[in-house]
């Protein structure tokens, strides 16, 4: 199978184009970036074709692309990557409108391509393990959930609200709340959000803290603050704190480290051991054109993990909670 | 400086054994509804047991009354100690209301007795080195914070009074309110309460809650109580700031660990059981303080005002639990109002 990847202004796609290397059969057959020294060492990095524009990438033999452009070019490049009857693995937030984002679902619909979204987490095997326990009936009737994704504050692209469409709430909400619809098969119905800029000199708000309804009875709260000092341990966290009837649980991705105490600074450090999330996003997004099916991460699923960001933005203008459904 | 215990639950346990290491104070009396708990206690110190406040205080001459009973009698008793003269020490929370607060805090001006809550958090030292790291300034503005406390399951007491709403106010008003308090102490005054629990969802033993603050500072923070069964109670806290982060879990944060062979206790065979010995509990701290308060003439650093402020953060979550909406809280603080 061929790949592409589309800019590398999402570091992600560092990660992406690793992950290629290392699957059996697949290929990342070139890379265009709108920042040609960007494209032309990545491409240098990875071993592979720079072109110096999407166009020329879409022109070749390929079979579907990684698109990894700031937010808001999600539309516009899935556009072109469809009309070239190319498959599309998309990066989270699916788009920066509903708008943008619902238009992405129709040219899917319309082309018949397959498109994925990059909701990495639902491959943590801890994820997984939750979900099964739920499916179960282990856990019990879901009460409560209290998660986290806390980062450090990223730059680029990110703290741009025109290409971003904001900043750590829409940088870091859709992961759980993608997790929460998946892992419970629930809609969130009604989202509280505070915000705010309080921890670096950014045009983007750099903290908050969501709370959701859920359409099944229970509610959750999502932490999604940049709000990791720039010598912590490891990239950030990705937690949940989730509370049954019969059970409670917690997914601690980060905790699958071992404590590394160096010279150096900074002297303290996590190395993760964990799985790679990433090798099972993409192997995904390879298998479903192998097999001709949709990817299990779908357009809509981006669609609904973007209109709980959409809403906290608006409930944090308002003061209100604000209903979904 | 002679103390009367009302109320001999854990926590009236608890001050009974703290006085015996408070230097010039005495335990002389005890009262409690329960024949056979003030009977123990009264043997154990060698002081007389009472059925109520009212008997305690006709026989004794006692300088302190200290109020340990369930939140929905704490008025009642406040009121009769203060009118009795008395100064007047009651376990936290302050009251089921605002009214009834703002009445016992009316009962001891006008008695013109000292009047101290029992928000003991102030007095752990875990909590104690935040608040003295975040007023030093040294990690810069604080963005977030977080806290949990709980875990160890519901509480059982007489006549089962944490589970009558009307009485107890659930976990947001007994337990959480620990944080309320440390939090405001730390932070300064809420703005914004927005909060949602299992109440009425749910069987109401399986007691969880998630709030949202908005402090007037501008401070985001998110509090998490639970009174189901998490692996034994526990507190967190973490203050994400400009420059650092302040990390606190009582699951890690332990100078000693024992691991019980067989079912003899909470948590049941094999459960880590931390603890952290202390060379003075914080317990017997808050009570030092208050007592050392009346022999220098000074307010406590608790007094029924502070302890108002917290209760007004309370009820502002169970007002947004009920109602699905967001509480401002409009100042309402002290006597004043």
């Amino acid at each position: 199978m061929r790949l592409g990847i589309m800019s590398f202004a999402h570091m992600h796609a560092y990660s992406y184009a690793s992950v290629i290397k290392e699957l059996p059969d697949v290929e990342l057959v070139g890379v265009a970036d709108e920042n040609q020294d960007r494209g032309k060492q990545a491409a240098e990095q990875f071993g592979t074709r720079y072109f110096p524009s999407f166009d020329e990438l879409l022109k070749t033999d390929l079979d579907g692309v990684i698109i990894t452009s700031a937010n808001r070019d999600h539309r516009i490049l899935t556009e072109m990557a469809a009309a070239a009857g190319k498959h599309v693995l998309c990066e989270k937030p699916i788009a920066t409108t509903l708008e943008d984002a619902y238009a992405m679902v129709k040219v899917v619909q319309e082309t018949g391509i397959k498109f994925q979204m990059a909701f990495p987490c639902r491959f943590i095997p801890s994820v997984q393990r939750l979900k099964a326990l739920y499916e179960e009936g282990r856990l019990g009737r879901l009460l409560a959930i209290r998660s986290t994704n806390h980062g450090k504050m990223p730059g680029g692209f990110f703290i741009d609200p025109e290409a971003a469409g904001g900043g750590a709430v829409m940088d870091h909400t859709v992961h759980l709340a993608d997790l929460v619809r998946w892992v419970f098969q629930t809609e969130v119905v009604e989202v509280y959000c505070e915000m705010d800029r309080r921890f670096h000199d950014i045009p983007t708000e750099d903290c908050g803290l969501l709370t959701l309804e859920l359409s099944n009875g229970a509610f959750m709260t999502i932490d999604p603050s940049w709000s990791r000092p720039d010598s912590f341990y490891t990239w950030g966290d990705l937690y949940m704190h989730v509370v049954g009837t019969a059970m409670a649980a917690e997914v601690d991705l980060m905790r699958q480290s071992m404590e590394r105490i160096t010279l150096d600074q900074p002297s303290y450090q996590w190395n993760f051991w964990g799985a790679n999330m990433d090798y099972y996003l993409v192997k995904e997004f390879v298998d479903s054109f192998r097999e001709d099916r949709q990817p299990i991460i779908t357009a809509m699923d981006g669609v609904r993990a973007l209109e709980v960001a959409i809403g906290a933005y608006e409930s944090a203008r308002r003061g209100q909670p604000v209903k979904l459904r | 400086m002679r103390v009367g215990i009302v109320g001999l639950g854990t926590m009236g346990t608890v001050h009974a054994a703290s006085y015996q290491e408070i230097p010039g104070c005495q335990l002389a009396a005890v009262a409690d509804i329960q024949q056979d708990r003030r009977e123990r206690l009264a043997q154990k110190y060698g002081v007389r047991g009472y059925a109520t406040l009212a008997d305690m205080l006709a026989e004794e001459d006692l300088d302190i009354v200290d109020i340990c009973l369930p939140t929905h009698l704490h008025r009642d008793h406040v009121e009769m100690a203060a009118a009795a003269g008395k100064h007047v020490f009651c376990e936290k929370p302050l009251a089921r209301s605002r009214e009834d607060g703002l009445a016992m805090i009316e009962a001891c001006r006008k008695a013109g007795v000292t009047f101290g809550v029992g928000h003991v958090v102030r007095f752990f030292p875990e909590f104690r080195r935040a608040w003295e790291i975040i007023q030093a300034g040294e990690l810069g503005q604080v963005g977030t914070v977080y806290t949990f406390r709980g875990g160890g399951g519901f509480p059982t007491a007489w006549q089962d009074w944490y589970a009558h709403y009307h009485w107890s106010g659930g976990l947001t008003l007994d337990l959480i309110i620990h944080d309320f308090d440390f939090l405001r102490w730390t932070l300064g005054d809420v703005e914004r309460v927005y909060a949602k629990g299992t109440r009425g969802r749910d069987y109401n033993r399986l007691e969880h809650v998630l709030v949202s603050l908005r402090f007037k500072s501008g401070v985001i923070g998110n509090v998490e109580g639970s009174w189901l069964n998490l692996g034994g109670f526990g507190t967190k806290f973490e203050f994400a700031c400009e420059r650092g982060l302040l990390t606190h879990d009582s699951k890690t944060a332990a100078g000693f660990r024992s691991y019980r062979q067989k079912d003899s206790g909470p948590g049941g065979p094999g459960v880590a059981v931390p603890e952290n010995p202390l060379d003075k509990n914080p317990y017997t701290l808050q009570l030092e303080h208050f007592l050392e308060c009346l022999r220098q003439g000074k307010e406590p650093m608790i007094t029924g005002e502070e302890a108002l402020a917290a209760l007004d953060i309370a009820l502002a979550a169970l007002e947004s639990i009920a109602t699905g909406k967001p509480v401002v809280l409009r100042g309402e603080r002290g006597v004043e109002g």
